[in-house]
């Protein structure tokens, strides 16, 4: 599985935050992408759209409430066109699973459309140490490959990179003259990897959805790679979560609406490539083999708790991330693994536990935006209030994770909210703490613990003589009318 | 190696605690019956032949919005001087096509014969590989196909498993023409796929190997979010609209 | 407006106006009074259990919440000056009391009763403010409209009515408005330094916008981004919109 290195969240964000160039890209990336979703939105009406949204939810509702029996049925129907379905509880069984295929078919050379589930299974290595070569073709795909990155966006996985660093990266690592012209850019991959479609033994893709009626893998691209790697060569690997299956072909419709309007704004992808086992007898190109992976790794633990069951609607457009003000500072790299974002807020802890990543769930102000955002309106903000909940009192299985002095904190916090007489001393001792150490009526700057995380760059006021309620009861009960203050 | 299916599901209705079997409240979509469902492909059939004029403006309107360069034609003539003129004008020495019916209408053999190029079905006849048709397709200047359908919601070019090489043809040349016949078009998403699950009924469970979407040209906007026409498949896509068979 | 019958609302001022900001509860009750509402004031109120819940402290903002439960069982309106208590009592206690029916009730039916005090003054009172009220001398204000208030309370035109209606007060627009202002309760010193950016970037929009005032609905948030203010001695007043709406709050 690929690394997690979510436990350095704080030192991670801290660099991201004052990098400038990163910030840059954030800002063009998430202002031109969600730009464009708002518009696509306006343009087929709000209030389509939010029917769109709710009959997409309705279908994952119903089909991840009764996904044992749409997998069966998925199964059934890719056994049906001659492809094999194989099931991994866990990414060790994924990539050997990829692994052997690849070793029964003497495979050299493999081909790669995006897939999120193969960076977070880490399979690139793993075939490698195989002595097979692995290429990424999605241009963004391909850049970080070449950088030995991960993805920081969930549909542009280098967008964090520019234009330079993309060209001195091609000069570097494939010896061509350095350009920053991006259309140069582009052509040097297009020749490079189009090579390498016609030398693949072995093309693996993602899926953005599995139609368990007809037994179809669907995978939307832009730029043709995905046609040309499930296509071209001798054998076709598909990789999917668990949660990509829907019932019916029918489904599909207003998944194609929703996603491409969601991730960028298009209101739809170049290509949709629906794939049903390997090529027929008949026809004369497309593979002679088709494996489709269904992954677990940790799925199963979100679905079983009713609270978190909800992340697996996620169709991984990144309208979340465009949105998320903390996303948009920090960037992917910071969350520490394959999945950014509000989202990979909730997936991560739920994949490789709370323990290792407990800083995400609280790394967000709960504003809310990614939920309005998300085409399957899936409630982020709710799902990380869980997640703090688990880690602060410890239930279920992701317990253990709270820290000491915070629960002091909050439990000094709640007995002095319980009696307005303590709350009123409490003011009172602030206010006789604070007051000599004021400047202009507010604390500036200071040394004193947790305060100086608030005073690093913003004023406190000092609490003040009178809190409201003696004001009240002061002047303001008996005064029907209006009343001057003190 | 992995976990046999049975244990894979059981894992799963374990976190969902259900017991196996349907859901309990039939799935409307999967449960629509065989008549039905052909009732429903009939109409949208119907729908389609009766709103082809409407179908072929939103069309050229949808696809000229998704990067097609749409050329609306009279008839056959029309379409085959498009062929000639866009053949001339990229300097098409080698010019790849599918093997489909609408070739036999639109004889696009000669047009590109006329402006001076070669057009060859990719098949494998006989003595020539894979290999050697695959290298030649690569090296080919554009690729022509028909449609199998057409959507006029949006502005795509639907592309079934024909004889040949009838993935690689739409995307392995730098340009692409796909001639689009009034029967081919449908109104919407949905209208295509009621007509797919049909055959897919008919045809005893099966979909055909694959079922292509092409719309507009290949594009990536993966450095700085600038698009760039032409990354792994064509940069320019041609539609040519006829306006009767 | 005429009203038929007075109105009576419950104040519940939030722990951070009570113990901080009592100025802004002495404004809201002066501008409550003025549009004919007859205002009460619960004893012995303090916190909702917001900052609580927000960190995961489920157990111990349940007793907070039951507390105000209990204080403001029967009262006919609620008025709460600030969007994220506001949408603490109207959404999550719900979700708060998921597992126990009967407190669920209750927060069900003060769910109902719950406002916003923009809400308040315009989906219940009607109210207008009009000339001859004390006018706020002439100022350029922009409204920052805070997340909860926002997207749970879904309050989304009731503050620039009131603002667009009161004399002397021209409104301006704040670009990227909806965009968090980085305060997230503990998030601002869990994570300054993230906090800090958003804080920065609003900060920017504010005094880029033209306006000599910025106002919202939250307390919280404007404590964060009036504490930027003053730490950088920009001229630019930050008040609550009931400072405002009341006209002393030069
Ligand atoms: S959570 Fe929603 S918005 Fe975020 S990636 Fe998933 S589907 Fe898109």
């Amino acid at each position: 599985m690929a690394e997690v290195v979510t436990r350095d969240f704080v030192s991670a964000t801290q660099a991201a935050v004052k990098d400038t160039q990163l910030r840059q890209a954030l800002r063009r990336a998430g202002t031109g992408f969600d730009g464009t979703r708002r518009e696509a939105i306006h343009e087929v009406t709000p209030e389509v759209w939010e029917e769109w949204r709710e009959q997409a939810r309705r279908i994952k509702e119903h089909t991840i409430g009764h996904l044992d029996y749409y997998l069966e049925m998925l199964e059934r129907n890719v056994t049906a066109a001659g492809g094999r379905v194989h099931f991994a509880a866990d990414a060790g069984q994924a990539n050997a699973i990829v692994a052997q295929i690849a070793r029964d078919n003497g495979v050299r050379t493999v081909t790669k459309s995006k897939s999120m589930v193969s960076e977070e299974l880490g399979l690139n290595h793993v075939l490698e140490a195989q002595g097979i070569d692995v290429f990424e073709t999605d241009l963004g795909e391909y850049i970080i490959q070449l950088a030995n990155e991960t993805p920081s966006h969930l549909v542009a996985p280098a967008l964090h990179k520019t234009r330079r660093q993309v060209a001195q990266l091609f000069a570097d690592q494939l010896g061509v003259p350095y350009s920053e012209d991006i259309e140069e850019m582009a052509r040097i991959a297009r020749v490079v990897l189009r090579q390498k479609f016609l030398d693949a033994d072995m093309g693996i893709s993602g899926a953005n959805f599995l139609v368990a009626e007809t037994g179809s893998l669907v995978i939307i691209t832009n730029e043709g790679n995905g046609r040309l790697c499930t296509s071209a060569p001798r054998v076709h690997v598909g990789l999917a979560g668990m949660e990509k299956v829907i019932p019916s072909l029918q489904d599909l419709a207003v998944f194609l609406r929703l996603l491409p309007r969601s991730a960028t704004g298009q209101r739809i992808t170049s290509y949709m490539s629906m794939v049903t086992g390997p090529r027929r007898p008949d026809d004369e190109d497309g593979p002679e083999e088709f494996h489709l992976v269904i992954v677990d790794n940790g799925r199963s633990r979100l679905l079983a708790d009713p609270a978190l069951r909800e992340s697996l609607y996620c169709i991984r457009c990144g309208a979340c991330l465009n949105v998320c003000p903390v996303y948009q500072r920090v960037g992917g790299h910071a969350y520490g693994w394959v999945y950014p974002g509000p989202i990979g807020s909730i997936v991560t802890p739920g994949l490789v536990g709370l323990g290792q990543a407990k800083d995400l769930p609280n790394a967000s102000t709960l504003c809310g935006a990614c939920r309005d955002a998300c085409p399957v309106q899936i409630n982020i903000p709710r799902m990380l209030l869980h997640l703090r909940h688990v880690a602060a009192e410890g239930q279920g299985s992701y317990q253990g994770t709270g820290s000491d002095t915070e629960s002091l904190f909050a439990r000094g916090f709640a007995a002095v909210m319980s009696s307005p007489r303590l709350l009123n001393l409490g003011r009172k001792m602030g206010r006789w703490l604070l007051a000599p150490l004021a400047n202009r009526g507010v604390l500036g700057q200071t040394r004193l613990p947790v305060v100086s995380r608030w005073t690093r760059a913003r004023d406190l006021p000092i609490p003040p003589p009178r809190s409201f309620a003696e004001i009240w009861r002061d002047e303001l009960s008996n005064s029907g009318s209006d009343s001057k203050r003190a | 190696m992995g976990i046999p299916s049975a244990q894979f599901r059981e894992t799963i209705r374990a976190a969902l605690g259900r017991q196996s079997g349907p859901p309990a409240e039939p799935y409307d979509v999967l449960a629509e019956e065989f008549p039905a469902l052909e009732a429903r492909a009939e109409a949208v059939r119907e729908r389609a032949a009766r709103e082809t004029p409407e179908l072929l403006d939103r069309m050229a309107e949808t696809a000229a919005l998704r990067g097609w360069n749409v050329q609306r034609c009279d008839g056959a003539e029309e379409a085959l001087d498009y062929v000639t003129s866009l053949a001339r004008s990229l300097g098409a020495t080698s010019v790849a096509r599918s093997e489909q019916e609408v070739f036999e209408t639109v004889p696009v053999d000669a047009a590109v014969a006329g402006a001076g190029g070669l057009c060859w079905p990719a098949v494998y006849d006989g003595p020539s590989s894979r290999t050697e048709v695959r290298q030649r397709l690569a090296e080919s200047d554009m690729g022509i196909t028909g449609a199998d359908y057409a959507i006029a919601e949006t502005g795509s070019v639907v592309v079934l498993p024909r004889r040949g090489l009838s993935r690689l043809v739409s995307v392995v040349p730098p340009v692409h023409l796909a001639i689009v016949r009034p029967s081919d078009l449908l109104g919407t998403l949905d209208d295509l796929f009621a007509l797919r699950r049909l055959e897919h009924v008919r045809n005893g469970g099966d979909m055909g190997s694959y079922l292509n979407f092409i719309t507009g040209p290949s594009r990536t906007a993966d450095i700085e979010q600038t698009i760039v026409v032409g990354v792994h498949g064509p940069r320019e896509v041609h539609m040519v609209l006829l306006d009767k068979e | 407006m005429s009203q038929p019958r007075t109105i009576r609302a419950s104040l519940f001022t939030t722990c951070i106006v009570d113990q901080l900001y009592p100025e802004v509860g002495v404004s809201v009750v002066r501008v409550l009074r003025r549009a004919g509402v007859e205002v009460d004031y619960p004893e012995g109120q303090t916190c909702c259990g917001q900052p609580l819940y927000n960190s995961g402290f489920t157990g111990e903002a349940r007793k907070l919440a039951e507390r105000t439960l209990n204080l403001l069982d029967d009262r006919a309106f609620v008025v709460v000056p600030s969007g994220s208590c506001g949408a603490m009592m109207r959404v999550f206690y719900l979700d708060l009391f998921a597992d126990d029916p009967e407190l669920q009730a209750r927060a069900r039916d003060l769910s109902q009763r719950v406002y916003e005090f923009t809400e308040f003054l315009v989906d219940v009172v009607g109210y207008e403010p009009a000339t001859g009220d004390q006018p706020e001398r002439g100022c350029r204000v922009a409204y920052h409209p805070s997340c909860h208030l926002l997207r749970e309370m879904e309050v989304t035109g009731a503050p620039q009515r009131l603002l667009d209606a009161a004399p002397g007060i021209e409104r301006v627009d704040l670009p990227d408005a909806e965009q968090c202002c980085g305060f997230g309760g503990t998030f601002a010193i869990k994570y300054p330094h993230i906090s800090e950016e958003m804080l920065a970037d609003k900060v920017a929009a504010a005094t880029g916008s033209g306006a000599d005032t910025l106002t919202a609905c939250d307390m919280g948030c404007l404590m964060h981004i009036g504490g930027a203010v003053s730490r950088q001695k920009l001229p630019l007043r930050v008040r609550h919109i009931a400072q405002l709406l009341d006209g002393e709050s030069g």
